[in-house]
């Protein structure tokens, strides 16, 4: 296997098709900050590639080196191949949609639109019949003849989406564009981002901390943190084989806790893992390492809250007393539960897909090994720790 | 109503020529967590501002653990109450520890240093933030400042909380960390919270009561199961959870089921509070987790249907379904992944009860299909 978490899903020669490929960008600003650090990684033509990571991760800078406004210390950024590190931001075909839509007030939504492509000097019939089409696409015709100060949030965001793709750009990028909308909106926005992108031939590298909306758009997802890149890979990857600690704790709700290999089993399928709380059976499939060169080894795993149950039968399982029990109308029932052993206490959560009939201050809860992810790695980056990074901030 | 903490009787209030309430009325029994959930502009910020005294209503009436707030000044009202805007409500100049000391000293108890130092670290625990002890709040990040801000009015350990989106600006994973605190705290200090979002996720999780808002008026008051297996009205059914929505004429009515001519074809649900005869035009709904795959006539309403799109999202895949002979589109939901791909033709179903049809829109009578369906 190899080394390199980014890469460990990619084989390592592959035909470059790639609409965008980033090849060692660092960018160290003039105070010695190094917002990126040798980071790479490529997004094939027509996905949805979402890069995520908390705060002050590097992703902003990494957008700005796409776009041009960020000149980067070093590396390559090609699209479709052309080296574009360089090129002035006006010469990339790259469509742009920010969350604060930028658009120009006293020009209508028609004119909005027609903007772009008046620069570039199109034809004018063709002009009218992309802009319909840009339109009829966001579903705003019949908003065409009004100046958008007089529109809501989400009809604003339509009219930057419809401005952006009317240029028919190689690469859609997007910051954060529903970050200012009302819960409800943007749920709506989420589903008519992915419409749009089915119905596009356009590539989409879309920014954002929410996890939750990264999970909702991604084909892959680039999990970002402290400048480098912790994963690379298709949302099922990422959350069912978790490259690092910090993967498995920043993207999903997981159940994070430690203990030490002592025994492989099923002939290297399985390890058995003591921890404070027992022991445990863990897949070893997620590991970088041959599983019998990690006995005697402490590392973290880690079960999503979705993968435990009430089945005080299963492979694993946990005694814990019940601190809270939230029944969510259309979402189902979480349990906040506390396992206790040895004088030390972890929290552990399960949730589950339909309302139960629960009500006790303990319970017993299970999962399965192969749910049981080994997490060799902490992180790319050097002393991280997954306590202190569970919440994110 | 000896046990209610708050009660608002028919409050209304204008600025200008627009009406920003209408004849709201709910209560909330001491030690519940109500939430007063609606879009932006529903003016359930400004009802807030109103039970704190800030704004002044101009019909109606509030009272707060019993005493008629017209008697009461802001300071008597005793009410803590944390902003969204958190980053104006907080004393630049002073110490995190001195800034939730102030809220202690304003009030009538005399605590000695020694009482309100442990109050402090008491606090600061809970929130877990007890490192920002000794810093200024422009030293902290926005999640920090704005657990210090719930600290400081918490301490006060006040019978009535008023909470105004406290969570709105918090990154994802701090919100639902907050989310699980709040819910404790409320636990721990068995005081009133009246708590507003926009957020319907949020409302459902945290409330023990829901207030559901809709253009300065009350369009349902209930516990969140309550609003969200039986919505009053098609606002409530849209706001409130995830819903497919469209239009149906009644064609037959039998018992508590209808007959509708729908853009799907014939669909059988069930009727919302109202009465409905045949003719009746108006929207109906049905939730995506209510759609199953089906063998065609096993549920009440069957429909044969492409897979447009799917999404895996971890813990669900949303699925998109094209209605054969109509562009109708449908979402459904199933836990964890799908073994169905895009481009499958299946036959798609759902319930009659788990579908609804709604006699009445909205309680505001300015609220149209086309509005419903934006939502």
């Amino acid at each position: 296997m190899s080394q390199n978490p980014t890469s460990r899903d990619t084989p390592d020669e592959q035909v470059t098709n790639d609409v965008l490929e980033v090849e060692d960008l660092t960018k160290v600003y003039p105070d010695g900050t190094v917002a990126v650090d040798d980071i790479g990684f490529a997004v094939s033509p027509g996905d949805f590639c979402v890069i995520i990571g908390p705060s002050g991760c590097g992703k902003s800078t990494t957008l700005h080196s796409l776009i041009g406004t960020v000149e980067p210390t070093d590396g390559t950024v090609r699209l479709s191949g052309n080296d574009i590190t360089h090129a002035p931001t006006y010469e990339r075909d790259i469509g742009l949609v920010f969350q604060d839509f930028q658009l120009f007030p006293h020009r209508t939504v028609r004119e909005n639109v027609a903007y772009g492509l008046e620069r570039i000097e199109t034809d004018e019939d063709e002009a009218e019949e992309r802009i319909d089409n840009a339109l009829d696409l966001m579903d705003i015709r019949s908003l065409a003849d009004r100046d958008p100060t007089e529109l809501s949030a989400g009809q604003k965001q339509r009219v930057a989406l419809a401005r952006s793709i009317v240029l028919e750009p190689e690469l859609l990028l997007l910051d954060e564009p529903l970050g200012d909308l009302d819960y409800k909106l943007q749920k709506k926005m989420e589903r008519e981002l992915l419409r749009i992108h089915r119905e596009l031939d356009i590539t989409f590298i879309y920014v954002t901390h929410d996890q939750t909306q990264a999970m909702r758009l991604a084909d892959q997802l680039v999990v970002m943190n402290d400048g480098k890149i912790e994963q690379s890979a298709s949302v099922n990857d990422v959350y069912n084989n978790p490259a690092t600690g910090f993967v498995a704790t920043f993207v999903g709700d997981s159940n994070t806790f430690f203990g030490t290999v002592t025994e492989i089993l099923d002939g290297g399928e399985r390890a058995r893992v003591e921890t404070a709380f027992g022991s445990l059976t863990a897949s070893t499939a997620n590991l970088y390492s041959d599983p019998h060169e990690v006995v005697g080894q402490r590392m973290a795993l880690s079960v999503r809250p979705h993968y435990v149950t009430l089945d005080a039968d299963a492979e694993n399982t946990l005694d814990c007393s019940v601190e809270s029990v939230i029944h969510q109308q259309g979402s189902g029932t979480q349990l906040v539960l506390n396992a206790a052993a040895d004088g030390q206490t972890a929290e552990f959560q399960l949730k589950s897909h339909d309302i139960l009939d629960f009500d006790a201050d303990t319970a017993t809860v299970g999962w399965s090994a192969e749910h049981t992810t080994l997490l060799e790695r902490n992180s790319v980056v050097d002393g991280v720790d997954l306590e202190e990074d569970i919440l994110g901030e | 109503m000896a046990d209610a903490s708050i009660v608002v009787d028919s409050l209304s209030k204008s600025f200008a020529n627009e009406t920003v309430l209408r004849d709201i009325n709910f209560t909330v029994a001491d030690g519940d967590l109500c939430v007063v959930v609606g879009p932006s502009g529903c003016g359930k910020s400004t009802l807030l501002q109103c039970l704190a005294g800030l704004v002044e209503y101009d019909r109606g009436h509030i009272e707060l653990d019993g005493r008629s707030d017209d008697t009461l000044t802001v300071a008597e009202r005793d009410l803590g109450y944390v902003f969204q805007e958190f980053e104006d409500a907080l004393f630049p100049h002073m110490t995190v520890a001195e800034n939730i000391a102030f809220g202690l000293r304003q009030q009538d108890v005399d605590y000695d240093e020694d009482e309100i130092d442990a109050k402090i670290d008491e606090m600061l625990d809970l929130l877990s933030i007890p490192e920002t002890k000794d810093n200024v709040p422009d030293e902290l990040s926005g999640g920090q400042q704005q657990r210090v801000e719930l600290a400081r009015q918490l301490v006060r350990d006040c019978d009535i909380m008023l909470l105004d989106d406290p969570l709105a600006d918090l990154d994802y994973k701090l919100q639902k960390r907050m989310e699980l605190e709040i819910r404790s705290i409320h636990a721990d200090l068995e005081s009133t919270f009246l708590y507003v979002t926009h957020n319907q996720d949020q409302a459902l999780k945290l409330a023990d009561k829901l207030v559901v808002m809709n253009n300065g008026m009350v369009e349902q008051v209930g516990t969140p199961a309550e609003v969200y297996q039986s919505p009053e009205t098609a606002f409530v059914g849209r706001f409130v959870g995830d819903s497919n929505a469209f239009e149906g004429t009644v064609t037959a009515t039998e018992g508590d089921t209808v007959s509708l001519d729908t853009p799907l074809g014939d669909v059988r649900a069930s009727v919302a509070s109202g009465t409905v005869s045949t003719g009746d035009a108006s929207l109906f709904q049905f939730r995506p987790n209510a759609v199953r795959r089906v063998d065609e006539g096993s549920a009440d309403n069957s429909f044969a249907a492409q897979l447009i799109d799917q999404t895996y999202t971890g813990e669900e895949t949303e699925l998109t379904f094209r209605h054969h002979g109509s562009e109708a589109v449908v979402q459904a939901v199933t836990p964890r992944r799908s073994s169905l791909e895009v481009g499958d033709d299946v036959t798609i179903g759902w319930d009659a009860s788990d579908t609804v049809f709604f006699p009445t829109l909205s309680v505001t009578d300015t609220t149209t299909v086309t509005d419903l369906q934006e939502i």
